[in-house]
């Protein structure tokens, strides 16, 4: 089957779903797992979920061509999702559209940054999104599917092809899926997208070019001021890109982590200024060449420390997961931004 | 069966289309881009070493992306089109 490109509906034949998944192997549609049917009868269901969005999607780079709302369901279709998580992964599209996100860059790109998608706000439980435990992991359909619609629409629409547009030098598990939901009802302090501007009412979609989480363990700390310790000496890595790229971060504090924090008086904001103070990275921990590099790239050290970001302001704060003692840190691909993107009830 | 083709999409309107002229490699004026990643600027200064074996090479400037992540700005691209026939780009690592 060839020039097929161009068509927007295809006519496979009497094709079961093995021979389908052939069929997608073949012509670079597939993530290496297998894929639903795109029919035109289940797209239309999906469409139907957004019906009275009618804003158009910018050109997708590096590609640089724009998807109707069918090619968009074909893929959320593919990688599983039920239809009503259409209305999420269609904002979680537009939100790594947003220019400042800097999805041709994030997509080329040697590093391994896939999307990281959180969901805050009601339809985290309408649609039954992992807030709690294991919220980065298996077992959820809505996390799974919802991460993995967004990476195949990468991959077909934005046309980030591993190895060929997508450079990665080693990728990263997220590349296949990387969503989870705001634990909203154990977070001491505003949810995310409350902080963000939006309405505690609203559900919002949080998307950032990231690696995958990196675990903050601590068990043994009983403060707040412990627990900021051991995540800022976790953070503070020459090898993020942060640090040289600079751009923002997420800290993904564990519920009881978080009620640690709170108890001792810690806030959004103290949390961000203390780990900004206490993650910089000391000059002997770089070496000399890099710190050349940084140097010659406007990034200067304060005395002798790099900052692992341009202020305190690039460090994000949100609560997720269940009952144990760790967090996460995910720096970010550097030159990117964190987008946010309210999503249509 | 009929499926809807996830990799579908519309061209997006492109600019006005510009007719290249042929790059005189020998003599004409060349940019050499750095993408700003670490010893870019070394590699494409030891291509322009090599150059110089067969070619004039005061008239191969530098120039640089101001971040390695980001696309090139307006102003270097405006630069490169203004000021020169040819540009050997670095990419990648």
């Amino acid at each position: 089957m060839k020039d097929i490109a161009d068509q927007e509906v295809i006519d496979i034949g009497d094709m079961d779903v093995e021979a389908f998944n052939e069929l997608a192997v073949e012509q670079g549609w597939s993530d290496g797992m297998p894929l639903y049917l795109p029919t035109e009868e289940k797209v239309a269901r999906f469409v139907e979920t957004v019906r009275g969005d009618n804003r158009p999607y910018a050109p997708v780079p590096p590609r640089q061509i724009v998807p109707t709302v069918q090619s968009v369901a074909a893929n959320a279709v593919m990688a599983g999702c039920k239809p009503e998580y259409f209305p999420v992964v269609t904002a979680a599209l537009r939100g790594v559209l947003d220019p400042e996100y800097n999805l041709h860059g994030s997509l080329a790109t040697t590093h391994s940054c896939a999307p990281m998608v959180m969901v805050s706000g009601p339809i985290r439980h309408k649609l039954g999104i992992n807030c709690g435990s294991n919220c980065f992991g298996q077992g959820w359909r809505a996390n799974a599917t919802i991460g993995r619609a967004l990476g195949l629409m990468l991959l077909n629409i934005a046309g980030a092809k591993p190895g060929e547009m997508d450079r990665s030098t080693q990728g990263n598990p997220a590349k296949f899926t990387f969503c989870f939901g705001e634990n909203e009802e154990e977070n001491p302090w505003a949810p995310y997208h409350v902080q963000r501007g939006f309405a505690p009412t609203d559900s919002v979609v949080t998307v950032m070019s990231g690696e995958g989480p990196h675990n903050l363990n601590d068990h043994g700390s009983t403060t707040g001021d412990g627990l900021l310790t051991t995540f800022a000496g976790s953070m503070s890595t020459p090898g993020a890109n942060t640090v040289y790229g600079k751009g923002p971060m997420f800290v993904i504090i564990g519920p009881e982590h978080a009620a640690t924090l709170r108890r001792d008086g810690f806030t959004i904001e103290t949390i961000r200024e203390e780990l900004f103070r206490r993650s910089r990275i000391h000059a002997s921990r770089i070496s000399a060449e890099n710190q050349d590099t940084y140097i010659s790239t406007g990034h200067k050290p304060d005395g002798d420390w790099f900052t692992i970001g341009r202020s305190a302001q690039d460090i994000h704060i949100a609560v997720a997961g269940g009952p144990g003692k760790h967090s996460a840190f995910i720096p970010s691909f550097g030159g990117t931004t964190v987008a946010c993107v309210r999503i249509n009830p | 069966m009929r499926i809807v083709n996830p990799t579908f999409g519309l061209a997006a309107a492109g600019g006005p289309k510009v007719d290249l002229k042929p790059v005189n490699w020998a003599t004409d004026a060349i940019a050499l881009v750095s993408n700003s990643k670490p010893n870019a600027r070394e590699l494409l200064a030891g291509i322009r070493e090599k150059l110089g074996a067969f070619r004039p090479i005061d008239n191969i400037e530098f120039l640089a992306k101001n971040s390695a992540s980001q696309p090139a700005p307006k102003d270097v691209i405006e630069k490169v089109a203004a000021n020169f026939r040819g540009a050997l780009l670095a990419i990648a690592d």
